[in-house]
């Protein structure tokens, strides 16, 4: 499993570690009842505190991404796939919709709107 | 969760310095990263967990015992590397292992010399040959070796260059891969802290001045740069300290998001350990 | 315990070597009818083992023993275990070099006088370590060094003092009625000076701050 943390970012290391594994998840690259590093060995692979795996591990826990199975560790739960798929649609709607009404009070045309999105998606590969 | 440290209302006077009031705990499993100055109190405090000074005020708990009641069994699962103390330079590695065999229940030679082959550390060379920073490692192996529970580290990365720094912490983690482990570290390089540390407690002329999740320091915590005009609009109760620099005002503050909700002010900068140190430090309110 | 006697040891391997020179010289020299100095050896011994405080001081080596399970309470025991064991190999020594010259020149072996030349300067030996150690505890080695010297120095120049006034011949005579028993009374008096000294040290160190 392959996590990268940068340091640099402004975003907080537990949310990087929650955001990539739920990425994971919903792409099937960790697959239902897999199990996942203990807290502490992740902590020790990824050089950061325990608090900060503990943290992205409870969180995914609680939005139903993983599941804990006491004394033995955490497993992958069943993701409905399908509402983890509508969840990452909800966040890019959510998004692109700051980015719309930017647009619309500085009377920039769609046309320029959809041009930023093509570049972006030619810098994705 | 059951505290493997805990310290309360500890203090102690001498005549040009006094450690006050000092409260901290360190749960199984974390590690604590004590920083501060040199002179803070870093090693006074630790130097009265481990009973080394006297005559000192409030109560020191380690496994839930008291320090000084149980004193034999309790040190018996600590391991320590205190900062500018060395083994007597004239012996050798393999010294320290004939007389820590003799002193430590649990001491284990196979766990020594495989720490002094991992350090590549020589075993019958004078410590005195050594350098600095393989002397340092050598207190590191002979701490670890009787199977501690607890490790209280003075300074152990000082004097060290950045790859057996960083050897020396993956073995501080492995440490605390056991859940029932803990470590209190002291240091004034915050680098190392940064990164591993569980918790932050922060020490400055005797006094504790703030004890944190180092997630929530590093998260929460953070330094705006403004100018001047804009510095006087700021309400007092929403920063710690501010430091004027000669183009700005460093100011820093405690919670990100939401004095970025009411100041609307985008350009507030992470934080490091150091940054925090040297604005509580030097900066003013 | 036995770890903290075997660091000192340790410390002072390298100065045995002097020691083994010592006893090999004054041992030729004593053997080929020379004078007989081996008895510098339990007091060379002692002060080598003084060499370990400088050793500890330097070191900071007190603050990491009380560190240790049990440090604190055990060091100064092992430092007066330590001095005693290596008291006890010289002593053993010189008394066989005593007998064997005592047997090279009289071809019999004059008990009396190897207890003579052994127990004296083992006495002043014990004497030194008694009054040193809680000295160096108390104030460190090198005040403590300075300080015995200047107490010897003292002591010698108020007894030439006294000695003029007190006629020393008679107060031996009178000692000399004592002489069955000092076998008894040097032993006694020796164990009794060096276990106040222990105690006195004990109590020093007991709440020393490092």
């Amino acid at each position: 499993m392959e996590i990268i943390i940068s340091n640099s970012s402004g975003v907080p290391i537990y949310e990087q570690i929650k955001e990539q594994i739920k990425v994971k998840i919903v792409s099937n690259e960790l697959k239902a009842g897999e199990l996942l590093p203990s807290i502490r060995n992740l902590a020790k692979d990824l050089r950061c505190s325990v608090i900060t795996t503990k943290n992205a591990y409870e969180e995914l826990v609680n939005e139903g991404y993983i599941k804990t199975i006491p004394s033995k560790g955490f497993y992958v739960a069943e993701v409905n796939i399908e509402i983890a798929y509508e969840e990452q649609l909800n966040k890019i709607e959510k998004m692109l919709d700051s980015a719309v009404s930017i647009a619309k009070m500085n009377n920039i045309p769609r046309k320029t709107i959809n041009e930023i999105l093509d570049i972006l998606y030619e810098e994705e590969n | 969760m059951e505290n493997i440290l805990e310290i309360k209302n500890l203090s102690k006077k001498y005549k040009d310095f006094e450690l006050k009031d000092i409260n901290l705990k360190l749960p199984k499993g974390m590690i604590l990263g004590f920083i501060g100055e040199n002179g803070a109190g870093k090693t006074t405090t630790i130097k009265a967990i481990l009973d080394i000074i006297k005559n000192y005020k409030g109560e020191i708990k380690i496994f839930g015992l008291d320090n000084r009641k149980d004193e034999k069994k309790i040190k018996e699962d600590i391991g320590v590397v205190l900062d500018d103390m060395f083994f007597p330079e004239i012996l050798t590695p393999n010294d320290i292992n004939s007389i820590m065999k003799d002193t430590y229940n649990n001491w284990d030679s196979g766990l020594y010399f495989k720490y002094l082959t991992d350090f590549s550390l020589p075993k019958n060379k004078q410590i005195k040959t050594l350098s600095k920073g393989m002397k340092k490692k050598l207190e590191i192996a002979a701490a670890l070796s009787h199977h501690p529970k607890l490790l209280i580290l003075d300074e152990p990365t000082s004097g060290l260059d950045p790859i057996a720094r960083n050897e020396v912490i993956d073995i501080f983690q492995d440490f605390i891969q056991n859940e029932e482990c803990g470590v209190l570290l002291s240091s004034h390089i915050t680098t190392d802290l940064e990164h591993i540390a569980d918790y932050i407690t922060f020490i400055n002329n005797g006094k504790i001045l703030l004890s944190k999740t180092c997630d929530e320091l590093l998260e929460n915590y953070g330094i705006v740069k403004c100018t001047e005009s804009e510095f006087k609009k700021l309400d007092k109760t929403d920063f710690i300290k501010y430091k004027k620099k000669k183009y700005e005002y460093e100011v820093l503050i405690e919670n990100k998001t939401a004095f970025n909700k009411k100041y609307g002010i985008n350009t507030i900068d992470k934080i490091t350990l150091e940054d925090l140190m040297l604005l509580m430090i030097k900066g003013v309110k | 315990m036995l770890g903290l006697i075997k660091k000192d040891l340790l410390i002072i391997r390298s100065n045995l070597k002097i020691l083994i020179i010592l006893f090999l010289v004054y041992g030729v020299m004593a053997l080929q009818g020379e004078m007989d100095v081996s008895f510098v050896l339990p007091f060379m011994s002692v002060v080598i083992m003084m060499s370990t405080f400088s050793y500890d001081t330097y070191n900071k080596w007190d603050a990491y023993v009380c560190s240790l399970p049990n440090g604190r309470k055990n060091s100064v025991s092992a430092k007066y275990l330590a001095t005693i064991i290596l008291l006890t190999i010289t002593t053993i020594i010189i008394t066989a070099l005593a007998v064997i010259i005592s047997y090279t020149h009289t071809k019999a072996v004059n008990f009396d006088d190897i207890l003579m030349t052994v127990f004296g300067p083992v006495f002043a030996t014990i004497l030194l370590q008694s009054f040193m150690y809680p000295a160096i505890y108390k104030f460190g080695v090198e005040k403590a060094r300075i300080g015995i010297f200047i107490v010897i120095f003292g002591v010698t120049i108020i007894a030439s003092i006294i000695a003029k006034f007190i006629n020393f011949k008679s107060f031996f005579q009178k000692l000399d009625a004592l002489n069955n028993y000092w076998l008894i009374i040097v032993p006694i008096i020796m164990i009794t000076v060096l276990y106040a000294s222990y105690k006195i040290s004990e109590k020093i160190y007991k709440n020393k701050e490092y």
